[in-house]
């Protein structure tokens, strides 16, 4: 048997966007375990809940993340009006589809552009980052913040979209999607990105759902899982299927991703055909008393809210279980059998997103 | 109406302590997935939810037990769920019993113990 | 099996060689901020009443309100531009104008003090409306109007009740109120 010996990887590295901090236990070069650590950015936001207002927390509950808050602001409206039996106007429920499939287009492009960091391609990483920067203009303009965004609120959205705010999202969807192929291109067809991803990290279809593999990483096992498929918000007046690939390697997981930002863009066509008109909110009384397991998808995978509130104006419990979480425990199964050159690589392949997870 | 087919179930089913790790081993044979833990505080008491997913439909097992009695771990069943068993019996003070990893109140960086066990 | 190129990346490397920049050159050129931003709160401080929903609706707790007073204080550094104060507020005076703070070695906050009221016969805010159920026709305009969902109004039972506590003297029922009923005392 070789010699063991375990190397601390994390919470700083320079391909790591977020702080975690692995043990790996290596036989020469191979790793054979790993053992997370996470915990430096808890922050405790859930039990805020009990001390705000209801309708303030949204402003709360979007700043769990800086990359997916409009679906945590979505998510924990959407579990507050299902509780209070609000019906939301469907002008809203599309506003809301399309912000956050806007939301997954920046993310993936954000990701996309994380990858080629880690692979050494510096060109490629500034390439992805320029357009994702469309976006957050856009969002700029629509919403009045590039991150955090502030539309959410319990009983629709707060901001309206125009129908020339529309035809001007319409107009830069296009052009990213032209200036997106030349870089898809190079993700998914050059020779030396190909050498860093194809066959790296392999998660089989059961391994992945055994151990709770959502979103990107669940789909590129082969597995047609989305929780927009639930027809939360305007997805059930939407045409799509789930974006999935087969091998369940790192390549696979790229490619489901580029895939989605295309589909992304088509979704947000889709709706902005479909947008009806109407009011963009109804007022809400009361308080809310029940509880609701609500499950959206965000960029990054499934994404779970629970509420559960007893009549008064402050909820009992706010439960964010997100896709993080989840992916951390297949990560690990991955990084089994991989040299110690390509974790980095692997670890950013879940996208992982550790301030969401510690909320 | 493409994706309207039938109202995915969500529901909540309450078992009692003695059923629970049958029920979470019945889950698994039928190849539910697991979705999250969670842990809520009731006066005395933790009503513990665990939800398994299987394509869209949702079920959450509901665990009522008392503030000093033992909890199971669900990680020799369903190994992914050591991150959030550690979690609840860290901010909640949950004993969770033989979990296959335990961190021993280290998981969070946190000034004090069982931050979330008392309201307010 | 995956499609190979050779330099499907050169194209793209080549145009950015005789591209401008994408960047600007801020600071000698002017930022460019979309109309909608959210960058600081702006007060129209003669149309504020000194209600308070702002400062109870902020979830940093960067707003104070004095009644007595009659000041509105914000502590920049402390907000984060969400907006909720703009939403709450029963007169619209706040508004949410492009354009950041600009960074400071301490935390300040800024304050804005009332002019005295005016001599006019407009329902004046403050104290807690009082109906007159000999003119009131129950019309519930007044407890649609109130941010507070403070009033109760029943137009089977002619019923018309106040919750003292959750009231904060916005004056918008008696404004709003057709008959003229309604007093702020």
């Amino acid at each position: 048997m070789a010699k063991r010996s375990i190397v601390p990887f994390g919470p700083q590295h320079p391909v790591l966007p977020e702080p975690v901090h692995l043990d790996l236990v290596l036989e020469d070069e191979v790793v054979v375990g790993a053992v997370p650590s996470i915990g430096f950015v808890h922050r405790g936001l859930e039990k805020l809940v009990e001390t705000k207002d209801f309708k303030e927390y949204v402003y709360i509950a979007e700043r769990v993340c800086g990359i997916c808050s409009f679906g945590h602001g979505m998510g924990y409206c959407q579990s507050v009006e299902h509780i209070m039996g609000v019906e939301v106007p469907r002008r809203a429920a599309y506003l809301r589809t399309i912000w956050m499939e806007m939301s997954r287009i920046h993310s993936h492009l954000l990701w996309l552009g994380l990858l080629a960091d880690a692979m050494g391609f510096e060109s490629l990483f500034m390439q992805s980052w320029r357009l994702r920067e469309k976006i957050l203009d856009m969002f700029d303009a629509t919403t009045g913040g590039r991150i955090i965004f502030s539309v959410n609120c319990v009983g629709g959205v707060l901001k309206d979209m125009d129908s020339g705010m529309l035809a001007r999202l319409v107009d830069t969807l296009n052009d990213i999607e032209r200036e997106l192929r030349p870089l898809a291109d190079t993700f998914l067809q050059d020779y030396t990105v190909g050498t860093r991803l194809v066959g790296l990290g392999v998660l089989k279809a059961e391994d992945a759902t055994l151990a709770g593999a959502v979103g990107p990483m669940l789909r590129a096992s082969g597995v047609a899982y989305d929780a927009r498929m639930l027809g939360y918000a305007a997805y059930g007046d939407l045409d799509f299927a789930p974006v999935t690939a087969e091998a369940g390697d790192s390549y696979a997981r790229c490619e489901v991703r580029i895939r989605e930002i295309y589909q992304s863009i088509g979704l947000i066509r889709q709706a902005v055909q479909k947008i009806p008109e109407g009011p963009i909110a109804v007022p809400v009384k009361g308080n809310p008393n029940g509880e609701h397991f609500m499950r959206i998808e965000q960029p990054r995978g499934e994404a779970v809210y629970y509420v559960k509130g007893s009549g008064s104006k402050f909820i009992d419990r706010f439960r964010l279980r997100t896709p993080t979480t989840s992916n951390i425990p297949p990560m690990l199964d991955m990084l089994k059998g991989c040299q110690l050159a390509d974790v980095p690589l692997l670890i950013l392949t879940i996208d992982p997103c550790i301030s969401c997870t510690e909320r | 109406m493409p994706n309207q087919a039938q109202e995915p179930r969500n529901t909540i089913e309450p078992v009692q302590p003695e059923d629970f790790l049958p029920a979470v081993i019945h889950c698994k044979m039928q190849a539910w997935r697991l979705v999250q833990l969670c842990a809520t505080r009731l006066p005395g008491q933790y009503e513990l939810s665990y939800s398994f997913a299987k394509g869209l439909n949702l079920r959450t097992l509901r665990l009522v037990v008392n503030e000093d009695a033992n909890v199971p771990s669900i990680t020799q069943i369903y190994p992914g769920a050591f991150l959030q068993e550690n979690e609840m019996a860290e901010l909640f003070g949950v004993r969770v019993t033989d979990m296959s990893q335990d961190y021993h109140q280290r998981l969070y960086r946190i000034a004090r113990e069982t931050p979330f066990k008392e309201k307010g | 099996m995956r499609p190979t190129r050779i330099f499907p990346f050169a194209q793209t490397a080549l145009q950015n060689l005789f591209r401008k920049p994408v960047t600007t050159a801020y600071p000698f050129a002017p930022a460019q901020y979309p109309e909608r931003m959210r960058g600081h709160v702006e007060i129209d401080i003669e149309k504020c009443i000194s209600c308070g929903l702002c400062a109870r609706s902020c979830p940093p707790g960067a707003l104070t309100v004095d009644r007595a007073a009659r000041t509105w204080t914000i502590n920049r550094f402390d907000c984060v531009q969400c907006g909720s104060c703009v939403n709450s507020c029963p007169k619209k005076c706040l508004r949410l104008v492009p354009g950041y703070t600009t960074p400071d070695t301490a935390k300040h906050s800024e304050t804005f003090t009332r002019p005295a009221p005016p001599e006019s016969d407009a329902p004046a805010a403050g104290g807690h409306p009082v109906n007159d159920p000999d003119k009131c026709v129950y019309c519930t305009l007044c407890a649609k109007k109130c941010p507070q969902q403070a009033i109760t109004v029943d137009r089977a039972a002619k019923t018309w009740a106040l919750d003292a506590e959750a009231c904060v003297g916005c004056g918008l029922c008696a404004a709003s109120c057709p008959k003229k009923c309604l007093t702020m005392e």
